[in-house]
């Protein structure tokens, strides 16, 4: 299993290189500028560093929008801004895996509902910022959740979904200009209820969990052909290419494609504990890596697994009961995941819901207090992960954030109190070391949608 | 028949027995008695079903628990729920919350199922009791919600019909202004009929034959008679309403009609929050959900609860209706966090839902109250604490759930494959 999994990502390396100069120019890279920021001492804070550490009564230096320091007695000179968090606590950036902010945006109108492209059970073609609308008023209440950073995924309805993207938690004019720089694709893909729901009242295939797996499982070998062809092109010499036919770009093959390069990350909504081990052997059959399974209702009944894979479980701490797939639930899944071979499992803390991602630290408590409940020795500090470094691992952006290592992006958050416990608020939140959110000036942000909307002299939510 | 029924009484009879041959004593706890007043450390004592004392002396029990270090309420009265008539929500074959063909007196009480896991989950997170609410019918008001406590019992024990629901706002397909027109018509055509003309089943249908409205809304004896009762006995009446203008003219309809009327949603009540509290309507709300989800819901804020709580408006609380209906613990958290005053919202989640909709002796610890109690571990507005105890009717509840059960099957004797595990 374990000189398996190594096999793509080595093939993939060449890969990359051999293809190269096919892939057209990139279209829709990341624009993003960071707000303007200064260099800043947060002094005498307690932290959870998203790392599994607790520091009481710590520094923590931000200069040039990193993270140079954690520590006592840092040194900082007259440029420094500094802000006493005697009392507070301090975290990462918060992180949601699964948002459908943008596609799904509020108000919930017909008009703005663009998150499933429900006409085909493989839409492996469409990105889900194309869909994104940028003045969703979601952003900015998430925001005042401590959210610098989420992961926006198409919906459910189909098999193979399309792209996904994490953006920044900056709201801007353009989407690329919201894109977290670097940050890889992600695929959606969904098993279960609800592609065999939508397409099977159509009388059209998928209609059953079996018509579900053949529909993956059609759709990878296609993307096989598809890279070989790719491959046997860019084997040619240069002369060959010329006189060569180059083959058609074709969009739902490039997605694929770049899951089987490792390029895309997969992220697999999926309830049932068979089916995720379906998709597992499907995973294993074509030599693509599944990054995360979410909703994952059913995580816990294969936790060593989804650990032996490596596969993330992006879980919600308590939802359930809404569909068959969803009835057995259990509020200890998250932290039997995490505790999965010793603590190998990789648990995360999603929310799919504009409200819960602005309580991701509620959510975490009520999975660490279940998984405590259950027997497991789990601190507060490792529970941090789940909403920080965890989901910034499958989002393929932890080199840049999701901890406050030295070096990282300064994406930190300051609570009022302890943000395990349900009177915390957010103080402040810094993105790249520049204040996004402010309570104590009223430093927020307001989509142009909030403007005028109630009163012309105010805005939305405005006193 | 008869004899089924005597067998029940008899072990009704023998169960109450087993209870009333003990009091149970549970002492040195910190209360909270879900009545405004500062928490402080006592005593209390429960005989048969009843608080009988209260007291900061020592009392004496046959059953004392220690309470040292734990907190007491009491049980949590969820609002608006669907425990009973829904067990998996995209079932249709396990929902009876709606009706093809009653409107207005279409009541949920007969199609409750007191086996659904919904309630042990609930009431092992603190729910006691609940409104059952059906869905919205085709009528802007219609459809009867009853009262259920969350007891162990095959037998129903609640009260059928206590409340009618209704709704009004952005819905797409009509007007809100025919919506309203079409509930004026009802409570006219209601308030016009006379008691002593509705006696027969006959007399009723002549009377829906006779009328405009009746007719177009294809209303059976059913709903008149729960319309009349609407009108003519003060059954309080949840419309569900967000936009700052329907509730003024909410605020109107009640006034005009008399009604016992509460909103729910109302989420931009803090635009129009003094004539709110000058109507002395309350509020179900739910305090985490600060979402413009419609045009109607725009000034949605998360400083609702406190903001209304200063002008002195009674607030209850809602979930969203899916199954875990205790989080409006979470709610209420997220209230106080935002401004609520902690003993408001303690309230809200107690008493305030007894005295608006009438459910009897509970929802205060007090001497007289019936024992629905939860010992909490630590703060119950802390979504990461747990009962440790729930007393219902005075009797202490096994805290099993499915889910406890699961959680033990994949967390103990693991070596056993799965399914020959407990």
């Amino acid at each position: 299993m374990t000189n398996l999994s190594k096999i793509p990502i080595y093939y993939s390396f060449i890969l990359i290189i051999l293809t190269a100069t096919f892939v057209e120019a990139k279209p829709f890279e990341s624009t993003y500028e960071p707000l303007p920021s200064e260099n800043i001492l947060i002094s005498n804070a307690n932290i959870y560093d998203g790392e599994g550490n607790e520091f009481l009564s710590t520094d923590l230096l931000i200069q040039d929008r990193k993270i140079v320091a954690i520590g006592e007695d840092l040194p900082i000179n007259n440029t420094f801004k500094v802000i006493d968090a005697t009392g507070k606590w301090i975290t990462p950036g918060i992180i949601d895996i699964h948002s459908h902010m943008g596609v799904y945006p509020a108000p919930g109108v017909s008009t703005s509902s663009d998150g499933n492209e429900a006409t085909s059970p493989v839409t492996a073609d469409v990105w889900a910022e194309h869909s994104i609308w940028v003045q969703d008023p979601q952003y900015a209440l998430a925001l005042k959740g401590g959210i610098t950073a989420f992961h926006i995924l198409p919906g459910s309805a189909n098999l193979i979904g399309g792209r996904g993207v994490t953006v920044k938690n900056i709201q801007r004019n353009t989407i690329d200009s919201m894109k977290f720089p670097d940050a890889p694709h992600s695929l959606k893909m969904a098993c279960g209820e609800n592609p065999k729901r939508v397409y099977g009242n159509r009388q059209q295939a998928p209609s059953t969990r079996m018509g579900n797996a053949a529909g993956y499982r059609k759709a990878w070998i296609e993307a096989e052909a598809y890279l070989s062809r790719l491959d046997e092109y860019e084997a040619k010499s240069e002369e060959a290419k010329e006189i060569g036919y180059k083959p058609q770009r074709n969009l739902e093959q490039d997605t694929l494609a770049g899951v089987l390069r490792g390029e895309i990350l997969v992220h697999n909504h999926c309830y049932r504990a068979e089916e995720m081990a379906t998709m597992i052997n499907i995973a294993n059959e074509f030599n693509y890596k599944i990054t995360a399974f979410h909703h994952g209702v059913e995580a816990y009944k294969i936790a060593d697994l989804l650990a032996e894979n490596g596969i993330c479980g992006a879980l919600w701490a308590d939802w359930w009961g809404f569909k068959h797939e969803a009835y057995d639930m259990v509020q200890a899944n998250i932290a039997i995941l995490d505790q999965a071979l010793n603590g190998k499992g990789c648990a995360i803390v999603h929310s799919d819901d504009a409200i819960g991602i602005q309580h991701l630290n509620q959510e975490a408590s009520k999975a660490l207090a279940a998984g405590l409940r259950a027997g497991f020795n789990i601190t507060k500090a490792r529970a941090m992960n789940w909403i920080t470094s965890n989901p910034a691992k499958a989002a393929g952006i932890y080199n840049q954030t999701g901890s406050l290592k030295v070096g990282k992006n300064a994406d930190v958050v300051i609570w009022s109190k302890n943000p395990f416990s349900v009177y915390a608020l957010v103080e402040k939140v810094f993105i790249d070391g520049a204040t996004a959110y402010d309570r104590e000036s009223n430093f927020e942000p307001a989509s142009d949608f909030d403007v005028g909307i109630i009163s012309p002299n105010k805005n939305r939510i405005e006193e | 028949m008869i004899y089924s029924r005597n067998i029940a009484l008899i072990i009704f009879m023998l169960s109450t027995a087993v209870v009333n041959s003990e009091s149970v004593l549970i002492q040195d706890i910190t209360i909270l008695d879900g009545k405004n007043n500062e928490p402080f450390v006592g005593n209390v004592l429960i005989d048969d079903n009843k608080i009988s004392q209260v007291s900061t002396s020592s009392l004496r029990g046959d059953l004392v628990i220690n309470g040292t270090g734990k907190i007491l309420t009491p049980g949590i009265i969820s609002t608006d729920t669907e425990i009973g008539i829904v067990e998996i929500g995209a079932l249709s074959v396990t929902r009876d919350d709606s009706s093809n063909l009653y409107q207005i007196g279409f009541s949920i009480y007969d199609a409750f199922n007191p086996n659904s896991v919904l309630i042990p989950w609930n009431r092992s997170n603190g729910i006691t009791s609940t409104l059952t609410l059906p869905q919205n019918t085709n009528s802007p008001i219609g459809g009867l919600g009853s009262f259920f406590v969350l007891d162990s019992s095959l037998e129903i024990s609640g009260s059928k019909d206590v409340v009618m629901i209704g709704r009004v706002g952005g819905s797409g397909s009509e007007s809100r202004a025919e919506t309203f027109a079409i509930i004026e018509d009802l409570l006219e055509f209601a308030s016009s009929i006379d008691s002593s003309d509705m006696k027969t089943y006959k007399d009723i249908a002549e009377i829906i034959d006779g009328s405009p409205i009746a007719e177009t809304m294809d209303l059976h004896p059913r709903d008149l008679k729960a319309l009349h009762k609407l009108v003519n006995d003060e059954l309080p009446l949840i419309i569900k309403a967000n936009r700052a203008s329907d509730l003024l003219k909410l605020i109107k309809l009640k006034e005009e009609y008399d009604l016992n009327l509460i909103i729910m949603g109302a989420q931009e009540a803090g635009l129009v929050a003094s004539r709110i509290a000058e109507s002395k309507i309350p509020l179900i709300i739910n305090p985490i959900n600060n979402i413009p989800e419609s045009f109607d819901e725009l000034g949605a804020n998360i400083e609702l609860a406190g903001k209304l709580e200063d002008l002195g408006i009674t607030l209850m609380f809602n979930a969203p209706r899916d199954h875990n209906y205790h989080l409006i613990r979470q709610g209420a958290g997220v209230a106080v966090a935002n401004g609520m005053s902690y003993a408001g919202a303690l309230k809200a989640l107690t008493l305030s839902p007894v005295e608006v909709f009438k459910l009897g002796n509970r929802g205060q610890i007090a001497p007289g109250k019936i024992a629905d109690l939860i010992i909490w571990d630590a703060d119950p507005l802390e979504p990461s604490s747990m009962p440790e105890k729930v007393f219902i009717n005075g009797e202490d509840i096994d805290l099993t759930s499915r889910m406890s059960r699961l959680t033990e099957r994949y967390t103990k004797n693991k070596e056993k494959p799965n399914g020959y595990r407990n």
